[in-house]
């Protein structure tokens, strides 16, 4: 990690542009916005409150192999014992849900997914796509501007992975489709981008684990997710975070959500990495829903800066952001929700808890609440604080140990943000808290 | 008779903030396996602090004195260790669990206090349940969340029904519950004594006595932080008649 220069810098994105232009055989308006995404990159503000020079982050594209990975029986053993664990393969079998598995360059498609692209479900890698599919012009970046940030820029010069999802007007998907992020042997920054297009009046539920990500070189990763949700069209996104405690995470995340749709998107901040800094940004329409979910489990020296903006655009659109943070060790989390109503007959509230577990923990919260409209109704609530001595007490007198009765309280005090998630990843997630607290006691 | 809980000279003090308050001045209480003790008196006397403290709650420091429970003195014993030995606490005011469904807790603890294997915690649970009129699906709620004062009241003496302590001590199992819980409870009591319990039972009220037999009664009357009078059933119908301030001028038990 030595410090380059910008000319370093410049010809090592450049370097990696001309890779994936001939990897991925890209047409010419994706390198031309990559070209000028490095340009912007050089100019465009930066404001991170850990990552203070970015170009630290910049690495060398080195010669890669691609395995190639055709079904589940392909994946390394790490990933595979990681979806036998998560009851997935198990899940599969019954063909009750579909699962795509994507590695750098290619996504391993189920049988239930080839049976339900012929009735309008696309799910492509974001190379594919790009190449099939010209009207992702459009789409690529409709919601970002490179221009806004170095992260931004960067992510937009040198992504590669990611997927598309396509869900045809009316096509309603009744079972959550699963996304595993499997990054191995990749030279290229982490920095997939993923497109969510859901036509009208259609119903889909996306779970993207990025549960373990294998041989991960890079210590940033800088995913970017547009969300384009049209009308009367109902869509809920799950992440499950768990990123090992040296990569540094700066989720990119901005959805519009059409007239009288819904968007649900919950994420579950198990590993949060060394620091992760995001501002997801919701634009809701006219009678439209969104909801935002976000579980923090603060540990060992990690930092979180978790913002969250709903836009009420709309009339009687509303939006809800609800966060509940469980922090221990050293940690350091910070939550600002943000709600804005600017049309009549809106509705937004806001919801932060905090459970601390450590002295040493340190809590933030800062929900805002702006209107430019005098009939709109919003409100929040916080409350910081750690566990009750009477509730303890009263798990306790029933023979439970002092760690059992607090591992207890703290699922407790997460599972209703867990109403989405499938039982197999609930179970998942209970367990990584009961190891968390009792690591932090 | 195997002497179940024996407290001598106890003293114990409540911590609130920096200040501590002696509310238990000098108690003692013996009881046996089968026998059913009330302990009764106006409020403030000091009859929660008497349960809360044979517990273990952190907050209620021993001053002096001490508790045995099966001849060996707990003083120092953690709740969940008092538990695991065989006492059992039905609280007055059940804490809120949010978040923690009911049968998730229940199979928890018979799993790991009962030694109930995985396999048959369920339907353990969920037959026991049926019996204080929990259905299945009332299972899946949290824990005291949204319960009525009677729902609270059975869900108490299920947990009790569940663990099989030796001691049960009820603060106030009647205040809140409607009429057919509290008979219900009442019966329940009667087959834990029967099945050789013992049971400390805090109330205002005789109406939780229905099925009990009255001779198995001892009744003992609390007044600032001691027993002043003790005595056998007849003693209830005296208090509910009389009143304590009566009682305790005739005992002389106000100076």
């Amino acid at each position: 990690m030595s410090d380059l220069t910008n000319q370093d810098a410049k010809a090592i994105i450049e370097n990696q542009i001309e890779t994936l232009k001939k990897r991925n055989k890209e047409p010419e308006w994706m390198t031309k916005l990559r070209y000028k995404a490095m340009k912007t990159f050089f100019e465009a503000p930066h404001n991170d409150p850990i990552i203070k020079n970015p170009l630290k982050f910049v690495v060398k594209s080195t010669e890669e192999v691609y395995p190639e990975i055709k079904s589940l029986d392909d994946l390394p053993p790490e990933m595979r014992s990681l979806l036998d664990r998560l009851g997935i393969a198990e899940v599969e079998k019954k063909y009750v849900a579909g699962i795509a598995v994507q590695s750098d360059t290619s996504i391993v498609l189920n049988e239930f997914l080839k049976t339900w692209r012929e009735k309008g479900l696309i799910m492509e890698s974001m190379e594919d796509a790009v190449r099939k599919y010209p009207a992702l012009k459009d789409k690529f970046m409709g919601l970002f501007n490179p221009a806004e940030s170095k992260l931004a820029a960067y992510h937009t010069a040198v992504w590669n992975g990611g997927v598309f999802l396509h869900v045809k007007s009316g096509l309603k998907v009744p079972v959550p489709m699963h996304l595993f992020f499997l990054i191995q042997n990749s030279a290229m920054a982490q920095a997939p981008h993923i497109i969510i297009d859901a036509e009208p009046q259609s119903e889909i539920h996306l779970i993207e684990g990025c549960t373990s990500p294998v041989l991960v070189r890079h210590s940033l990763h800088l995913d970017m997710t547009e969300a384009y949700i049209g009308n009367d069209a109902r869509v809920k996104l799950s992440v499950l975070q768990n990123w090992p405690e040296y990569v540094h995470t700066r989720p990119m995340t901005r959805a519009v959500v059409g007239k009288n749709a819904e968007f649900i998107n919950t994420t579950v901040g198990l590993g949060t990495g060394k620091s992760n800094v995001s501002n997801p940004k919701y634009f809701v329409q006219d009678g439209g829903y969104a909801e935002l979910n976000s579980i923090i489990l603060g540990q060992k020296d990690f930092y979180v800066d978790l913002g969250g903006e709903i836009h009420l655009q709309g009339a009687k659109s509303h939006g809800l952001n609800v966060s509940k943070s469980v922090i221990m060790d050293r940690s350091h989390v910070i939550t600002r929700s943000v709600i804005q109503a600017n049309a009549p007959k809106t509705k937004g509230h806001i919801s932060c808890d905090a459970l601390i577990l450590s002295p040493k923990a340190n809590m933030e919260t800062y929900p805002g609440l702006i209107s430019s409209v005098d009939d709109s109704e919003l409100s929040h609530e916080a409350a910081i604080g750690k566990i009750k001595e009477e509730e303890l007490f009263y798990l306790m007198s029933r023979g439970l140990k002092e760690e059992e009765a607090t591992q207890l309280i703290v699922k407790g005090f997460v599972d209703p943000l867990l109403k989405d998630i499938p039982t197999e990843f609930v179970i998942e997630i209970r367990k990584i808290i009961e190891l968390a607290v009792s690591g932090g006691m | 008779m195997n002497n179940i809980l024996l407290i001598r000279n106890l003293h114990v003090a409540v911590e609130n903030g920096n200040s501590k308050k002696e509310i238990i001045k000098g108690l003692n209480l013996e009881g046996h396996g089968g026998e059913i003790h009330l302990v009764m008196g106006p409020n403030g006397s000091g009859k929660s602090t008497l349960a809360l403290s044979i517990m273990g709650h952190p907050r209620y420091g021993i001053l002096d004195g001490e508790i045995k429970f099966e001849n060996e003195k707990i003083n120092h014993l953690s709740p969940d260790e008092r538990a695991k030995r065989g006492i059992f606490l039905a609280f007055q005011h059940p804490e809120e669990v949010e978040g923690v469904r009911i049968i998730d807790y229940l199979r928890m603890l018979v799993e790991k206090v009962r030694k109930i294997d995985r396999k048959e915690s369920y339907d353990f649970v969920v037959a026991r349940a049926k019996e204080v009129w929990f259905r299945e699906e009332d299972l899946n709620r949290y824990i005291n969340v949204g319960f009525s004062g009677g729902e609270r009241k059975r869900f108490e003496i299920l947990q009790a029904m569940l663990l099989d302590p030796k001691l049960v001590i009820l603060d106030e199992p009647d205040s809140g519950a409607d009429v057919d819980s509290l008979s219900l409870i009442s019966l329940k009591l009667r087959e834990m004594r029967e099945s050789g319990k013992g049971i400390l039972l805090i109330t205002h009220y005789g109406r939780i006595l229905q099925h009990i037999e009255k001779k198995r009664i001892k009744v003992h009357i609390m007044r600032d932080g001691k027993i002043v009078m003790s005595g056998g059933e007849e003693l209830v119908d005296r208090i509910e008649k009389e009143g304590f301030a009566k009682i305790f001028e005739e005992c002389g038990c106000n100076e």
